[in-house]
């Protein structure tokens, strides 16, 4: 018995120095990939990961999951990231968080993975995002920007083209729902419940006006916003529920026929497409409505990859996210999983449009999209603006008072943190 | 013999010359030590946090002093959460004492009877407790789901046409839609305190009132109502401090929203510490929501203390 056991040790040992002295295979390097579940199959990202491996014999990339929560995300990252001791080697952030995770040096510039000029490449919208103090923090892996659905067999029915301005919208809406007296449809649904869904609504309304929520003029920033609790109040072309709804709230009333329009990402293409769907063909997308004299204004969305500063494997890593972003990986990405590419040169490969049409009519939205504002505040200034456009959308505050609030809000954030600092730096 | 008293065993041990207090001081060292590590050092940790501002992603960190509490006396929104907090505490609260009182008597009366009904009883009325609070309220929000809820549904069969209401998406009724989950789900608790007060009541006391021709309620007001006192009182320093940090249920519900409508402190408070990240004004936020427990609780402590005085 003892005998065994010794033998069995020596054997081990023996075995083990043999590998180790001639040194062939050494011991594989582990690469942590952190990501938000993604919705669609799973198998196609580790399908893609072990392709990664294979090209690069030693390294193992191992998948983590997080819930796909963009909130809980956030706040796994910022904990994890602010001991300086990470413990993965890429993560996936959403658009909105590569300033701030810039300018707190928790992750690291990617100049050398994507270089200026591969930039064009890519939409500028994302770029322009991942961008901090001229270095590029973040390479953009998918990309999405909010879109109008809208029910073609009803508008075919009443002879009426989709609209181009948003009181177009109004007026086409309370026909539909005239002519249709159905007491289950409604007009128009999007994202009004208090959480950044709002923000990206509110953007887009008053950006298509020709301003912003915090900066630009305060007349147009008044109406764009009214425009938003008129829908509901004077209009009723909005359900109130909508005050509560987020994108898959607003995808179930519109994929169940109940609403003639609905503002949302293009995700939901794919799903209300699918088979059994109740509106199956019978719906069609458009870019979102403008105020007249301005342009669409579509909000930017989408994530990208980077890489903690505390990484050990820099250039691997570098190496991986290359490769998740070429435009093979990202032909596959888009066809298997339905997300939208973010190379340009995609959106004109007949192959790929044959398998995916509607890419087609995403390429000018994606190209204009516009990030929402390009600060590393911009979570605190939303979750203080956010209350006061909710309370707009149900009726609880005028438009101009919470624009006051609005910007005095972010005015007084903006100063307290420039002068923070300026403190800091002295 | 076996009795062996603790002077002896002091005299035989010798070396060690300590008085029988000090004995037992050390003797609960490690239950003193046990709890201070336990719930005093986070408690400080997060009163030593609401003194410093802290915002990792912008590298900050530093003594501020009292700044995070004057701030918030000047804050709009900390005083709307306060004033939802304590709204929705009053409500639910004394909803749940008379509802559980009410479910006590009734499981009070069942059990006198006795039979098989008590056990389904019991079970039924524990139910809602025993659910988890993230459940229950994503079912509640199936309930009030305004187009396709029970709720609604059953407004309209009851014959109210126009009764097609937002109940989480309008901000008057937001709040109360969460008092409702609430009360449902914590009646229970009330219900069982209470029920185990009421079967410590001696009966004779009750037969004793009967012949001296008592009616069921000047019994119910001369000897179950002062005798249950001190229960009650637990149930509500119970139910204040929970709905006074109610987070799960509103969460759920409504997220806050909308337009802040029902956010409590414990939401402004999350919102503040994990999706903005503000260490320091976050914990000065839950340290005023302690502060808010505390002296709600103590009041009900000198109620309790003298309701036993003048008992006793």
């Amino acid at each position: 018995m003892m005998i065994g056991v010794f033998l069995l040790l020596w054997l081990a040992t023996t075995l083990g120095c043999t590998q180790t002295g001639e040194g062939t295979d050494r011991a594989p390097t582990t690469v942590v990939f952190k990501h938000g579940k993604l919705s669609g199959d799973g198998r196609v990202l580790s399908d893609l990961l072990r392709d990664f491996e294979r090209r690069h014999p030693g390294i193992l990339v191992r998948e983590e999951l997080l819930p796909a929560d963009s909130d809980r995300q956030h706040q796994y990252y910022a904990m994890n990231l602010d001991g300086g001791k990470a413990p993965f080697d890429l993560l996936a952030i959403d658009t909105i968080w590569a300033q701030e995770f810039a300018k707190a040096r928790w992750i690291a510039p990617l100049d050398e993975v994507l270089t200026p000029a591969e930039r064009d490449e890519f939409f500028p919208g994302p770029i322009e995002a991942a961008t901090f103090q001229e270095r590029l923090y973040a390479v953009p892996w998918y990309v999405d920007a909010g879109v109008l659905y809208y029910r073609r067999d009803l508008l075919d029915r009443h002879g009426l083209e989709p609209p181009r301005t948003w009181l177009e919208l109004a007026r086409i809406a309370k026909l539909v729902l005239k002519a249709e007296q159905n007491s289950a449809l409604t007009g128009f649904v999007w994202q009004g419940k208090q959480y950044e869904g709002l923000m990206c609504v509110a953007l887009e309304v008053l950006r298509s006006n020709g301003t912003d929520l915090w900066a630009g003029d305060r007349d147009r920033a008044e109406y764009g916003l009214r425009f938003l609790r008129e829908t509901i109040a004077t209009h009723g072309i909005t359900p109130l529920s909508t005050s509560m709804a987020d994108e898959e709230s607003t995808r179930w009333i519109f994929g169940e026929g109940h609403a003639l329009f609905m503002r949302n990402w293009p995700y939901a293409w794919s799903l209300l497409q699918q088979e059994g769907s109740p509106v199956r063909g019978k719906i069609g997308v458009v870019p979102l409505p403008a105020f007249s004299g301005f342009r669409s204004a579509p909000v930017l969305g989408g994530w990208m990859l980077a890489i903690p500063n505390s990484s050990t494997h820099q250039e691997v890593v570098g190496e991986l996210i290359s490769f998740l972003t070429s435009p093979d990986t990202q032909r596959r990405i888009a066809v298997e999983l339905g997300y939208n590419p973010v190379r340009r040169a995609l959106y004109t490969d007949q192959s790929l449009l044959e398998l995916r049409p509607l890419l087609k009519d995403l390429y000018p939205i994606l190209l204009g999209a516009k990030p929402r504002p390009v600060t590393p505040y911009y979570l605190l200034l939303s979750q203080a603006v956010q209350p006061e456009v909710s309370a707009v959308v149900v009726g609880r505050r005028s438009p101009a008072e919470a624009l006051d609030a609005i910007r005095r809000r972010v005015d007084q954030i903006m100063g307290e943190q420039t002068s923070t600092a300026r403190l800091g730096r002295s | 013999m076996t009795d062996r008293s603790f002077t002896e065993i002091k005299k035989r041990s010798g070396t060690i010359h300590l008085s029988e207090r000090a004995w037992g001081y050390l003797f609960a060292c490690p239950a003193f030590i046990l709890v201070s590590l336990i719930a005093l050092a986070p408690i400080n940790a997060a009163l030593w946090l609401s003194l410093r501002q802290q915002l990792p992603i912008f590298g900050i960190d530093e003594f501020v002093g009292a700044r995070n509490y004057l701030q918030l006396l000047g804050d709009e929104r900390f005083w709307a959460a306060c004033r939802t907090t304590l709204y929705f505490t009053a409500l639910s609260v004394s909803a749940e004492l008379l509802l559980g009182f009410g479910f006590a008597l009734l499981l009070n009366r069942l059990s006198d009877g006795a039979g098989r009904g008590l056990r389904w009883a019991h079970v039924m009325i524990i139910l809602p407790w025993a659910i988890p609070t993230v459940v229950s309220a994503q079912i509640w929000a199936w309930l009030y789901q305004p187009d396709f809820g029970l709720l609604n549904y059953l407004l309209y069969a009851a014959g109210m046409t126009g009764g097609r209401i937002d109940w989480l998406a309008d901000p008057d009724w937001a709040i109360h839609a969460a008092v409702v989950m609430d009360v449902w789900k914590t009646t229970p608790f009330a219900a069982l305190l209470l029920l185990a007060g009421l079967k410590t009541v001696p009966q004779e006391l009750y037969a004793a009132a009967r012949v001296d021709g008592a009616g069921t309620w000047e019994q119910f007001r001369r000897i179950t109502l002062p005798l249950l006192m001190p229960v009650v009182l637990i149930v509500l320093v119970f139910r204040t401090m929970d709905a006074i940090r109610v987070f799960d249920a509103v969460f759920v519900l409504t997220g806050g929203g909308p337009g802040n409508s029902t956010e409590t402190l414990s939401i402004y408070a999350y919102k503040t510490l994990f999706q903005t990240l503000q260490f320091g004004y976050g914990s000065a936020l839950a340290t005023a929501m302690f502060v808010l427990a505390a002296v709600l609780s103590l009041l009900y402590l000198l109620l309790l203390r003298r309701h036993v005085q003048e008992s006793g």
